[in-house]
Order: structure tokens, then C-alpha cells, then sequence
């Protein structure tokens, strides 16, 4: 019987070894790539470097702007997230607390639009944007993003909210505090896990953005990585400059890999669950 | 409480309703104004488009590349789901039912895909199938099929077909680990129970552990056919454009072309209509599918 259990257990690690490296060869291959010269790349694509060059980051860097959208990403990921945590936050203790008519009917239709196809809006978004002058503007996609992340947002923290003890704002509430002051001082700082979670989640996802970047962004200095790297990407089909392009894309997966090893769990925990709410 | 009904009205708006208005400016509005598009016909040269009825959606039926699209979708549906259904649960149960101690290696690491930018996903793919450097035709080269190396992504054939290995690499841990939450709720007196009958560990995979995650199961599959069809013009548009010869166009890189790219606004947001409602009819057939009795034992 043991036996028998430890054949399976080694019959079941093949394809758990299989699947291992068919993620991290690609990832390893694409960041070791980055260090190799175009030539290197052409007579051993798939082999070691022999000398670690940095000269493919420093041309992506200043040849193909990467500076410019590298900075670009850091506004639109920062203010958006900022910008979803300002509107998410109240909307969701009111949901979670407070009762008035519509509640239910309010909170389902912030969480029907995590369901709906959004590529049907983006044409009158659009022309929405090139009326109010955010066309074309990183902060006008801030602020798409941020819209566009509320719903998740909401759904997440109203169910991290309700784990709050209510007699805490009972008892602030006696010594006469405000409710605006309830809200800041004592559930804002109380659901700072879901906040992180939230946050970083959001993060993420405005980081890795492209579609959304492709359609309300129009030139160039207003690329964001996203858009830089698929710019550079056709380019190389041209160039054949591989080089410049792994630079890149490892500039872009860094942030998102650092971020993975601190908040590992959390991550994965806001992904399940903001699967499950469908 | 002791503050007075109008200042807790004014609260409660000070909560909802700034997030509201911009909520419906960019969201609920865009949406329903995308029904109202795509009833014009418009270049967007113009302030205003010419208004033409149903004339966009009968052009939508005439359009011999529609249902093209449409299959091409259904295709990656189904072939997401297989491909990805499969091997998540198998990963799940192994992770853990086996007993593996370095499980949790293999968790952190299926899993990182799915925060990868599609982008770079995407570009790493091209390369991946690239018919000169990449691994794939190195891969068959090496082991000698050398006559089954072939342009992936620049084939009408293959190109497809292709795209679902990106997509089931980048979206098994997702649901590996929503399976793997399912599994570890499961109490351990039933594998014990069915042990005691004799019950093999293949049976107990078909007896006990499938019936009692099919609720996770179910979510998971919904889930991919809700993403699939409402993002799968992402890798699209990243690896061939909907090329060569419009074989990869799905109807979100279709409805992409038309309005951005042809400047055919009305016929785009048609295209978005009917993205809209076959997603929704997908959804409503398949739960009502998959639904099942709650197994309890």
C-alpha cells in the first residue's frame, strides 16, 4: 500500500516538473535574453550569455523612450489607484452600514458591472473623453481605470467591512463623533488589510493594462509601458532588435514580480475571490 | 444616535454619490450609448452621425466575416476550457491530495502568470513561435520532427490554434487555486469513509472530490467563458492583429478594427451589441447546464 502511494506520488510530479518549467523557462529565457547581444540572440537564442551587457536596457531606456512611458505607468497606476481607494471607500461603508432604500438595488448594480462586456462602452467612452479634453491624456485614463476597477473594489471591501465589530462605531459614535470622523478615524484604518489587498490588486492591473491604453492614448509621448513595449515589439519585427525588446519586457514584469514576493498570499487571495463574486 | 436626519441624509450622499456620477458618467452612460451608436452611421468626423436605423445590423448579418469571428471565439472558449479545466484539476487534486511537500513551490510559481501583463505574455509567445529562433520549432528540430516545424502565428491554419496555449499557460493557477479552496474544504472522514469500502483513488477523484467542488467548477467555467469572450481580442490583437487573412479575428479585435482602425463607429459599436448579447446568452444556457443538486453525503 505505501509503496503503491509513493509510485503514484512520484508518477504525479512528472507533469507537476513539467508545468514548473514550462512557466519559468520562458520568464528565465526572456530575462537572460535581456542581458545577451542581437548576435548572441541569432546563434544561440536559447542558451546562457556569456557576458551579463546592460547595453540593451540603456538603449530601451533612452532610444525607444522607455524613460517617458516607465513614468507614464507610475502616474496612471498611482493616481488611479488613489483615485479608486477615494471613490471605493465611502461608497462601500455606506453599502456595508448604512440603511436607506436602494441599497440592494445600488450595491447590484456596482457588481452587475463587474459581468458586463466593457468593449461595447469604449466607443462612446471615447468620444466622452475627446469632449471633456482627456483624450489623449494620462489622467483622463486614470480615471477610466480607476471607474473601471470600482465595481471589484466595492465588492471586495463592503465583504472586508463587515468583519468590523459595530459596537466600535457605536461607541465613537456616544462620544460624539461625527460620522465623517467614524469613516476616517476608525473604519478607514480598521480595513487596512482590504485596502492593501484592494490596492494592490488594482495595481497590478492598471500596470499590465493595454487595450483600454491602446484606444484613449494617441501619441507617443503619452505611451504607457504597455503600449511602448507592443510599439518596440513591432518595430523588432523590422529591426530584429531582440535585444531592446527583452530589455523591456523585463523592465515591465520586475515591478509585478517584486510585488508577488511581498504580497504572495494577498494576491492570490483578492484574485480567487474577485473570481468567485461571478 | 444623536445627530439629525438631515445631516445623516447629507452623509450618506457625501458617500455615494460623487462615486455614483462618475461612476455613471464613464460607465453606465458609455454603455447604454453604445446601444444608441450603433444605430448611426458615423466616422466621427462629424459632430453627429447620420441616423440609419437598423441598416447596421443588417450589414452585421450580411458580413461574411462575422461569424467567422464569432466561431473563431467559441473556438477559444471551448478550448480554454478544456485545456484549462483539465489541468487545473488535476494540479488541484494533486497538490493537494498527494501529499507533495514542495506543493507550495509549484503554487506560487503556476500562478504567476496570471499577473503577467497580456502584453508581455503575448510578445514572449510571438517569440516562443517565432519559425526561425523560437523554442517551438527549435523543440521539434531537436527532437527530430523537423517537418512539422511551420510558421505558427503567419499560418491560417495554425495561427488559432496557437493562441491557446498562451492562454491556458497564462490562466491555470487562477483556477488551480479556486479548485485547491474547494478540495481543502472537503472533510477528510469521507476519503476515509470510501478508503474503508475499498474505494480505489481513482474512484474517490470521480465519487467524492469532483461532486463535492462542482460549485468551484462551475464558477471556474463561467468565469473562463465570461473572460474569454469579453477579453480574448487582448492576445489577439498583441500576437497577429486578427491576421493572416482575418483567421484569428474575434469579435472584440473585429469591433476593434472597424471603429479604431476603419473609423466605422455605428458598425463597431453594432459589433459591441452583439458581443453584449451572445455573451449574455452564453452565460444564462450554461448555468442553466450545469446546474445540478447540491451534493451532500
Amino acid at each position: 500500500m505505501k509503496q503503491r502511494r509513493w509510485l503514484s506520488r512520484s508518477v504525479v510530479r512528472i507533469p507537476l516538473v513539467l508545468w514548473a518549467l514550462a512557466v519559468l523557462y520562458p520568464i528565465i529565457w526572456m530575462i537572460l535574453g535581456a542581458f545577451k547581444s542581437n548576435a548572441e540572440i541569432y546563434a544561440n537564442p536559447w542558451g546562457l550569455p556569456e557576458v551579463f551587457n546592460f547595453q540593451n536596457f540603456a538603449d530601451a531606456w533612452s532610444n525607444y523612450n522607455i524613460d517617458i512611458s516607465v513614468f507614464n505607468s507610475l502616474i496612471v497606476t498611482g493616481l488611479g489607484a488613489l483615485l479608486t481607494l477615494a471613490m471605493a471607500i465611502p461608497t462601500s461603508y455606506a453599502l456595508e452600514r448604512i440603511r436607506f432604500r436602494g441599497n440592494r438595488l445600488l450595491f447590484t448594480i456596482y457588481i452587475s458591472a463587474m459581468m458586463i462586456p466593457m468593449v461595447l462602452g469604449w466607443i462612446p467612452l471615447f468620444f466622452l473623453l475627446m469632449q471633456l479634453n482627456l483624450l489623449d491624456n494620462i489622467f483622463g485614463l486614470a480615471i477610466v481605470y480607476a471607474v473601471s476597477q470600482l465595481p471589484f473594489s466595492i465588492f471586495v471591501l463592503t465583504s472586508f467591512m463587515a468583519t468590523i465589530p459595530k459596537s466600535l462605531e457605536e461607541a465613537a459614535a456616544i462620544d460624539g463623533m461625527s460620522p465623517y470622523g467614524i469613516l476616517w478615524k476608525i473604519i478607514t484604518p480598521l480595513s487596512t488589510t482590504g485596502i492593501i489587498t484592494v490596492t494592490i490588486m488594482n495595481m497590478i492591473q492598471f500596470w499590465n493594462e493595454y487595450f483600454m491604453a491602446l484606444i484613449f492614448l494617441q501619441s507617443e509621448e503619452n505611451y504607457t509601458l504597455a503600449l511602448a513595449i507592443d510599439y518596440i515589439s513591432n518595430e523588432t519585427q523590422y529591426t530584429n532588435a531582440w535585444g531592446t525588446l527583452f530589455a523591456s519586457l523585463v523592465i515591465a514584469i520586475v515591478p509585478v514580480i517584486v510585488l508577488y514576493a511581498i504580497f504572495q498570499r494577498r494576491i492570490v487571495k483578492g484574485m480567487t475571490e474577485g473570481a468567485i463574486k461571478g | 444616535m444623536v445627530q439629525s436626519k438631515k445631516q445623516s441624509y447629507l452623509f450618506l450622499a457625501f458617500c455615494l454619490v460623487p462615486t455614483f456620477i462618475l461612476f455613471a458618467v464613464f460607465t453606465l452612460y458609455p454603455l447604454v450609448n453604445g446601444l444608441y451608436y450603433s444605430l448611426f452611421e458615423w466616422s466621427g468626423a462629424s459632430s453627429v452621425g447620420e441616423f440609419v436605423g437598423f441598416d447596421n445590423y443588417k450589414r452585421l448579418f450580411s458580413d461574411e466575416i462575422i461569424p467567422r469571428t464569432i466561431l473563431h471565439d467559441y473556438f477559444l472558449v471551448v478550448a480554454k476550457v478544456i485545456g484549462i479545466m483539465i489541468l487545473s484539476t488535476f494540479f488541484a487534486v494533486a497538490l493537494t491530495q498527494m501529499r507533495i511537500k514542495e506543493a507550495p513551490f509549484y503554487r506560487i510559481i503556476f500562478f504567476f502568470p496570471n499577473i503577467m501583463s497580456v502584453v508581455v505574455i503575448g510578445i514572449l509567445w510571438t517569440f516562443i513561435y517565432n519559425p526561425n529562433l523560437g523554442l517551438v520549432n527549435s523543440g521539434l528540430e531537436f527532437i527530430g520532427l523537423e517537418e512539422w516545424t511551420k510558421p505558427w502565428l503567419g499560418s491560417e491554419t495554425w495561427a488559432l490554434p496557437s493562441l491557446v496555449l498562451p492562454s491556458v499557460w497564462a490562466g491555470i493557477g487562477l483556477f488551480m487555486l479556486m479548485l485547491m479552496g474547494g478540495i481543502s474544504n472537503i472533510s477528510k472522514s469521507y476519503y476515509e469513509a470510501a478508503e474503508i469500502d475499498g474505494a480505489t483513488e481513482w474512484q474517490q477523484f470521480w465519487k467524492v472530490t469532483l461532486p463535492l467542488i462542482w460549485p468551484q467548477i462551475k464558477i471556474s467555467i463561467l468565469y473562463i467563458i465570461i473572460t474569454t469572450l469579453n477579453g480574448s481580442f487582448i492576445i489577439v490583437q498583441v500576437m497577429t492583429r486578427g491576421g493572416p487573412n482575418n483567421s484569428t479575428h474575434v469579435m472584440g479585435s473585429y469591433l476593434y478594427e472597424q471603429a479604431f482602425v476603419k473609423y466605422n463607429f455605428g458598425y463597431g459599436a453594432t459589433i459591441g451589441v452583439m458581443i453584449l448579447i451572445l455573451s449574455l446568452i452564453t452565460v444564462v444556457i450554461m448555468q442553466f447546464m450545469m446546474r445540478r443538486e447540491k451534493v451532500e453525503y
